[in-house]
């Protein structure tokens, strides 16, 4: 959280985040051309250019397969949670390998083309009309195109002018890029039948890809479609029991065809939000209550509990809804107050604190 | 995440895990392949152009 315009704000999580991924990194490019042409003599064989190029190449498919896969592992198993946090250094970090690929390659193969480097690039090959030997140079300048958009968004400068709605819809786009990298590396690094390694990993990479997104979509599908039981013809809906909401967690619940709901408990009283963060519409309710305050899992954006408003000077802010308890269960009007309503978190009786566990129902 | 990014997360990679393997498939497929009855020692190593070296 910032209420003003700086670069980076760096903690030391991010440093730490930060200095894995480049060690990890150079330990990857320097493997790859020390270690790479003693074990193959198919690469001892290549150019030294070449071989650049294929590292950093190789480099930003892998990459870009892990940043593709963080989001999905941390939504099946929140052990992988602490990756998300510093998600978009990584992001930067693909665009700037995969930049390095290609100026590599221009610098290779066009260094001494007699029209411009790019003009080159683009005209060389114009076997549009079949599909082996298809120009497959534009589906990576498409995929670069992207991640450098963007690498150039990530900035919550960008979040906040774009709002999170249309910077995540383009944000999205990464998937696109990932696309065309695939048909880039299967058209092009692939072609000649000689790289089994690279041939190998991208089937892994886009097996992992799609069983992880659409395992993780289906789990989130089937909680949306479960949603939480209306508990009569007031449209009040039915969370679950005060007893399954550990100290300063909360459990989720989800109103039909509507955006689900985490009722927090802390300090013996109860208080319902919106479930999605205002900055990156991260999950609220997976997070817990720091000094008072709730705190999103995802970059820590934090929330006051009688109002849903970030503490000042920030000034995020999330719905709050209505509680209420019925003997130990939970309900919550599934109608949003408006923002920044204040509202007192709903006091739990010490009878109902003190009564036996009911069944889950929510 | 809002559940209009969850439907759209779903949609792509749905259509990501049919288009994908089938456009692999494709590529594959296309690839050039030696007779059977090819000299085993040959100057136009195949790929080995401009756009097998990158």
């Amino acid at each position: 959280m910032s209420v003003s315009y700086q670069p980076v704000i760096w903690n030391r999580t991010k440093i730490i985040y930060d200095a894995v991924l480049i060690v990890a990194i150079v330990a990857y490019v320097l493997i790859f051309l020390k270690l790479g042409p003693m074990l193959s003599p198919a690469m001892a064989e290549t150019n030294p250019p070449i071989l650049r190029m294929r590292a950093f190449g190789s480099l930003a498919l892998i990459l870009l397969t892990v940043v593709l896969a963080i989001g999905p592992l941390a939504r099946l198993d929140v052990r992988f949670m602490p990756l998300l946090y510093n998600r978009r250094h990584f992001g930067v970090m693909t665009a700037i390998v995969a930049a390095t690929h290609a100026w590599y390659v221009l610098a290779w193969y066009f260094a001494f083309s007699p029209t411009p480097q790019l003009l080159a690039l683009f005209t060389s090959n114009t076997s549009f009309a079949q599909v082996s030997g298809f120009p497959f140079e534009l589906f990576g300048v498409f995929a670069l195109t992207i991640l450098a958009v963007l690498a150039a968004t990530s900035h919550d400068f960008w979040l906040s002018f774009l709002s999170p709605a249309i910077w995540k819809a383009i944000h999205m786009s990464v998937y696109a890029a990932y696309a065309a990298v695939v048909l880039h590396v299967a058209l092009g690094a692939l072609a000649d039948g000689r790289n089994a390694a690279l041939g190998v990993f991208l089937f892994a990479s886009l097996g992992t890809l799609c069983a992880l997104h659409l395992i993780a979509g289906r789990r989130e599908r089937a909680a949306d479609k479960a949603g939480s039981p209306e508990v009569d013809r007031t449209g009040w809906i039915d969370i679950g029991d005060v007893s399954e909401i550990a100290e300063n967690r909360a459990i989720i619940g989800a109103a039909p065809g509507g955006e689900r709901i985490a009722v927090f408990r802390s300090k013996g009283k109860l208080s319902a939000i919106s479930n999605v963060c205002s900055h990156q519409n991260g999950p609220v309710g997976e997070g817990k209550v720091v000094l008072g305050l709730v705190t999103c899992p995802w970059h820590g954006y934090q929330y006051r509990l009688e109002d849903g408003c970030s503490p000042p000077p920030f000034k995020e802010r999330i719905r709050k809804y209505r509680v209420a308890l019925s003997g130990t269960r939970v309900l919550v009007d599934p109608e949003p107050l408006p923002l920044g309503t204040r509202l007192e978190p709903l006091a739990i009786p010490e009878d109902t604190l003190a009564a036996p566990a009911a069944p889950s129902g929510g | 995440m809002q559940r209009r990014h969850r439907r759209a997360h779903a949609a792509i990679w749905t259509l990501l895990a049919i288009v994908l393997p089938v456009a692999l498939a494709v590529i594959f497929l296309s690839y050039p392949r030696l007779s059977r009855d090819a000299p085993a020692i040959r100057l136009d190593e195949p790929g080995k152009t401009a756009a097998g070296q990158s």
